[in-house]
Order: C-alpha cells, then structure tokens, then sequence
C-alpha cells in the first residue's frame, strides 16, 4: 500500500470519533444517568452507588483514560466535523437532514454544559477539597443547593436531552457509518429503537434532576472507613 | 402483458384530443399571459454573479429548457434591456443524461423535467452552487468524473492475455445493481449534500454508489480492495455525516444511503483486514 498515511490517519481518526462515541463516552453517560437514578430510589442507595465509584481502584487513570482522553477527543474531533459541514436543513427539509444539524448543534451544547457540569461538581472537588469526607455527601450537599434554582433545572434539562438525543442519535449514525444498518428499514427500525432507548435515558435524567428539586434531604458529611 | 383494449385506445385517443383541444384553448386566450423567470449569472468563470429577470410568453406543458430556448431567441430582460443570451447545458431532455442539472426555486433538480405548470412564478434559475461556474446554469462536474477515476468505476476485461468468461451473477445481484447503475452523474445528490463544498475534497454519494456497483459485479470485485482504499482517506467514505439529502433529491431514486452504508461495512472490514492481515 503507498498511500500517504495522511489518508490513513485521517480514516482511523474518525472512525475513533464514531467508536468513542460509543465506548467509553456513551457507555458513560448510560452508567452515570442509571446510577444516578438510584437517587429517586432513596439517598442512601445513591450515596452507596457514588462512594462504591469513588472508592474504585486507580480511579485516577479510569477518570483520565476512559472517561477524560476520550471525551476530550470526541469533543474536538466533533468541532472539526462540524467545521467541515455546512447545513442546509432551511433548504432541503427533510426529517434526515434535521437531525443531521441537531447532531452538530447538540454536541457542541453539551460540550458547554459538560464545561459547567464539571465546574460545578468535580472542579468544587478540587478546588474547595472534600476534605476527608466521603464524595457522596459532598456532591448531595452541591446537587441539593444546584436544583433549588429554576436557572439550574433549566441548565440541566437543557444539557441532558443534549447528551441523550446525541447519544441515540449518535448510535444510529454509528451503526449506519459503520454499516451495521444497511437498508432504508433497518435503518428507519433502527431509529425507531434508538429513540425509544434515548427517551428511556432522558427520563431517567429528568426524574433524578426532580427529585433533587422535590426532595433535597441534607446528608451528613461520613468519613470512609 | 396487458393488451389495450380498442376501447381503452379510443379513451386514451379522446384524451389526447382533449388535452390538445384545451391546450389551444388556453394558447389562444391567455397569450398575453407570462412565464417570469429570475436568473443569476455570471459572465465568466470566477467573476461576479447577478441577477436577470426575463418574461416569456406562457405556453401550456412548457419545461425550463423551452422556456431558455425562448429566452436564447430573444434575450431582452423584462425592463426591456437587450442582453447576452442566458446559456444553460442539456442533452436528452429526458431526465437520463443530467447535464441541465440546475437549481431551480432553490432546490436542485433536472431542467428538462422541472414543467412550468408545476412551479412558483417568478421562477428562479440558479446554477449549482457546489461546482465551479463556467458560465451562467452552466457549471463543471469534472470533480465527479476525477472521483470516477479514483474509484476505477469501471471493470477490467482482458490484459494482454484472455483472461477468460466472466462469473455468472446472481439475478438479486444483478436487479440490486441495475438500480445503482442508473446514476447519470447530474450532481444533484451532491450539491444538497451538507458535507460537499467546493473547497473540500469529499466524493460524496455519487461516487461511494459506483464503488458498490463495481464491488458487486463478480468480475469487478476482482478490484474490490483498490477501489475501497481509494475511499478510505480524506474526502471519502467518512466524511459522510447521513444527512440523507442525497438519496431524498436522487431523480432515479438510487438507494444512495443503502450504498454508503454498505460501503461503511466493506470498508469497516477492509480496515479490520489491513490491521491484522497487511
């Protein structure tokens, strides 16, 4: 083969784009939305699942591995490809082509909102220290304070039916790029699923954020033991 | 085959007297009734576009290019301006060679097939935006046929020896190809394409639909992995962001997003087969 490994990279760099969408980042997002539920279920069994994550193994390079390098990456290469196209959805519209610019236009606000989210949560972490205290307590403290605000409601809601409708969305693009999906009703059924998939992980998202502002139960500070 | 009946001929007849009758009809009541045009051209290539706005007298089943035809004799604007002629590309007329590809009312589409009756007045004839202008609805597709050249869409036959009958092919395949191989390359899929712009170098549908159809020819296959490598760099197969436009405004209506789909899985594979196998 002599072709010039620009091509190559160019070819590998965006299918990694597509696949961590996926893995780690989609996986993530499922992870974190399920996990957080727990917190309609009771405080005690999100406290439990937060401090089970917290308390894993080399967390540190988890975090920077799979959730931080990958994210990152998706993240640019997501400015790129928004940079490349140029949308006509005002022109041709058709249900395709919508889609196509909410894709772009979600991606970049979730992107934003990730900026906040991590302020608020992991950079009070570093910033402020939790001191010795258990990390649960410490973000239920920031979550019951973060949801009392509409301006906070509106900022979440905004910024997780960003995430979920681009990641079901971006599950289907995967699956037709990478040519999982390849007749028109594959790919009109495979949508159909999809969405149902992305309207399961907003209502769970939704339904956590609620029951923050409905139910803000203070928690005392523990300390691992 | 159905035959037609003589008295199903007899109806088709009187229809036809019809519908002449009530062309003549409309002819010779409403010649005083215009067509108006509104046109953008540019002189040369590179140099400015303007707008021209051009009246012709209504004729009933008029297409666009009778319409340029009588713009062509008689090239006076509607303020009464004597101009260059409106120059414009066609061929068949009869939406199988592309080449009066333009956008009319902002959506892209073949002049020939795109009838007055059915359209909003003043029409607006543009040319296509994602290629180079040669002059007014004139533009240049050389890119498509440079990404034919990339792609080889074409089959090998003998070298310097007979290489021998081809394979026998599946009549699926066979019927599956034949729609893949009405693309006249008129641009239509890549001009409403989000991706494709005239200073990147994407292929676009077009050209990942001719990769399929050759890929699935038994002797073309023999070619399968130069034509799937052409595809696999910058501008090619994953540039595509599925917006689907393209396979929404194809006149054949080829399944132009079944075609990059499965040109994603061929090439998926390829890429598999080049990390564990070259």
């Amino acid at each position: 083969m002599t072709k010039p490994a620009k091509d190559e990279i160019h070819y590998i760099l965006l299918k990694l784009h597509s696949l961590t969408g996926i893995v780690p980042v989609g996986a993530f997002l499922v992870i974190h939305l399920s996990i957080n539920s727990l917190r309609t279920v009771g405080v005690w069994p999100f406290q439990l699942a937060v401090d089970a994550l917290n308390n894993l193994p080399f967390l540190i390079l988890i975090e920077i591995g799979f959730i931080y390098i990958p994210l990152l990456f998706h993240s640019l290469m997501g400015f790129y490809i928004i940079h490349v196209g140029k949308t006509n959805m005002f022109r041709y519209r058709y249900q395709r082509n919508w889609l196509y610019t909410m894709q772009r236009l979600t991606g970049a606000i979730t992107f934003l909102f990730l900026i906040y989210h991590m302020g608020t949560t992991v950079g009070a972490k570093l910033w402020e220290g939790k001191h010795h205290f258990e990390a649960a307590p410490f973000l239920i403290d920031i979550l019951n304070g973060e949801f009392q605000t509409w301006q906070g409601i509106v900022v979440y809601t905004i910024g997780i039916v960003s995430a979920t409708f681009h990641f079901s969305n971006g599950v289907w693009g995967f699956c037709v790029s990478w040519g999982i999906l390849i007749g028109k009703n594959a790919q009109r059924n495979g949508a159909i699923v999809f969405a149902a998939m992305g309207l399961v992980l907003t209502f769970l998202g939704l339904a956590t954020v609620l029951e923050f502002n409905m139910n803000p139960i203070p928690v005392e500070a523990t300390v691992a033991g | 085959m159905r035959r037609r009946t003589a008295a199903s001929k007899g109806r088709h007849q009187k229809k036809r007297r019809d519908l002449a009758a009530s062309g003549e009809v409309i002819h010779k009541t409403m010649t005083d009734k215009k067509i108006t045009f509104k046109i953008k051209r540019q002189d040369k290539p590179g140099s400015p576009s303007y707008w021209q706005n051009f009246q012709v007298a209504y004729k009933p089943f008029a297409n666009i290019i009778s319409c340029l035809m009588e713009i062509q004799r008689n090239p006076t604007t509607k303020a009464g301006k004597t101009v260059a002629p409106v120059t414009w590309d066609c061929n068949c007329l009869e939406e199988v060679c592309g080449s009066c590809t333009m956008v009319i009312n902002g959506k892209v589409r073949q002049a020939c097939t795109a009838l007055v009756d059915n359209l909003e007045q003043p029409i607006a004839l543009e040319p296509m935006t994602k290629f180079p202008v040669v002059r007014d609805l004139q533009v240049n597709r050389t890119r498509m046929f440079e990404n034919l050249k990339k792609v080889k869409a074409w089959i090998d036959i003998d070298g310097s020896h007979d290489i021998g009958e081809g394979a026998i092919m599946p009549d699926s395949d066979r019927a599956k190809r034949y729609v893949m191989s009405e693309c006249m390359t008129c641009g239509c899929c890549l001009e409403a394409c989000p991706q494709f712009s005239l200073n990147n170098s994407f292929m676009g549908a077009a050209t990942f639909n001719q990769v399929r159809l050759f890929n699935l020819h038994p002797a073309g296959s023999m070619n399968k992995e130069e034509r799937l490598d052409a595809v696999m760099g910058e501008g090619g197969i994953t540039d595509c962001g599925n917006a689907q436009v393209c396979v929404e405004v194809c006149p054949k209506n080829i399944p132009l997003t079944e075609s990059i789909a499965d040109i994603g899985r061929q090439t998926s594979w390829q890429f598999i087969k080049n990390l564990l196998v070259k």
